[in-house]
């Protein structure tokens, strides 16, 4: 953003009496300095509580679990297949119809949308 | 956190990232120690000299740019988008305190115009004293609507181009010449004494 245009105490029409009467004013205040005394402690101290967890840890322990299970797959080799196998199982011994199956897939997507939006919250 | 104090010579930008990105609070202290000043100089203006009205004011600014931080987009000045908040802040304050601050404004009027009727009987040596006149603007400051006033302290005190005070106010362009026109014309009845004699302007 340009801070040289169109300023009206710059402006390209000549000033009034009134412009100089606040410029002047302005620019004798310019310098002005107003300490500190406190102020920024009474800030600080003011904050918002610092978050348990920090941003970049939230991801990064969404990565860490998923590392966890795969590691948990591949050392148990035929573990993870036979749970499967089984899970298929049960699942196919019942017989499904398509409500069953449109209620089990939403379920399925409000669970994701939930944990997703849990994870990924702003505090 | 392993923050460090951070030394003067780095730039506001440098301390924003470190604050948005390692949540940094010494970063933040920082910034809040070089923008202070011109914040709280910003709200005394608006808050027509109440100094512990435009300190808690200036308070709840920075807790508020803490909070928003991640919101800044570097499509201003830092200090610009803290005039931005600070005038925010002022005006839901005024909001609140509208009533208040109605009564306060007639009291104040009423003040002004004895002063006024005082300042005529005098001689043009009180005239000459510079506190008057700064006594003078701050009254007539505070008499213009929230609007003009907020255009007025942006354009003339924060030294702030049109487009500038226009993100801080949150309205067009437009709107704030418009502003500053209506505020300038109130503010030229309210400080004739101060206008320049017809016969000064033509030599």
């Amino acid at each position: 953003m340009s801070t040289d245009a169109h300023s009206p105490s710059r402006s390209e029409t000549p000033p009034d009496w009134l412009d100089q009467l606040l410029a002047r004013e302005a620019a004798d205040h310019a310098g002005d300095y107003i300490a500190d005394r406190g102020f920024t402690a009474r800030v600080m101290q003011t904050l918002p509580a610092a978050d348990a967890l920090p941003a970049w840890r939230r991801p990064v322990i969404v990565a860490l679990w998923l590392v966890a299970a795969a590691l948990l797959a591949i050392t148990l080799p035929g573990t993870a297949h036979d749970v499967a196998r089984e899970a298929f199982k049960l699942f196919a011994a019942r017989p499904f119809s398509l409500s069953t199956l449109a209620l089990a897939l939403a379920a399925i997507g409000i669970a994701t949308w939930t944990g997703a939006a849990v994870a990924l919250r702003r505090d | 956190m392993a923050a460090q104090a951070a030394p003067p010579g780095v730039s506001d930008a440098q301390l924003i990232a470190r604050c948005i990105v390692g949540d940094d609070r010494h970063a933040f202290a920082e910034l809040v120690k070089r923008h202070q000043s011109s914040v709280r100089a910003c709200l005394r203006k608006l808050t027509a000299g109440n100094h512990a009205l435009a300190d808690d004011l200036s308070q709840e600014t920075f807790v508020l740019a803490w909070r928003n931080l991640k919101s800044f987009r570097q499509e201003a000045r830092f200090s610009t988008w803290l005039y931005r908040i600070a005038t925010n802040c002022w005006l839901a304050q005024a909001r609140k305190r509208h009533e208040e601050l109605l009564g306060d404004r007639d009291a104040e009027v009423a003040d002004a115009d004895a002063d006024d009727a005082a300042l005529s009987g005098g001689t043009s040596a009180d005239h000459a004293a510079g506190t008057t006149m700064k006594i003078d603007l701050e009254r007539a400051l505070a008499r213009l609507s929230d609007a003009e006033r907020a255009a007025i302290v942006q354009c003339y005190h924060n030294d702030l181009s049109h487009e500038e005070a226009a993100y801080v106010l949150g309205c067009p362009v437009g709107t704030v010449k418009t502003h500053v026109l209506r505020g300038k014309q109130k503010l030229k009845i309210a400080l004739a004494a101060w206008a320049p004699s017809q016969s000064s302007q033509a030599s």
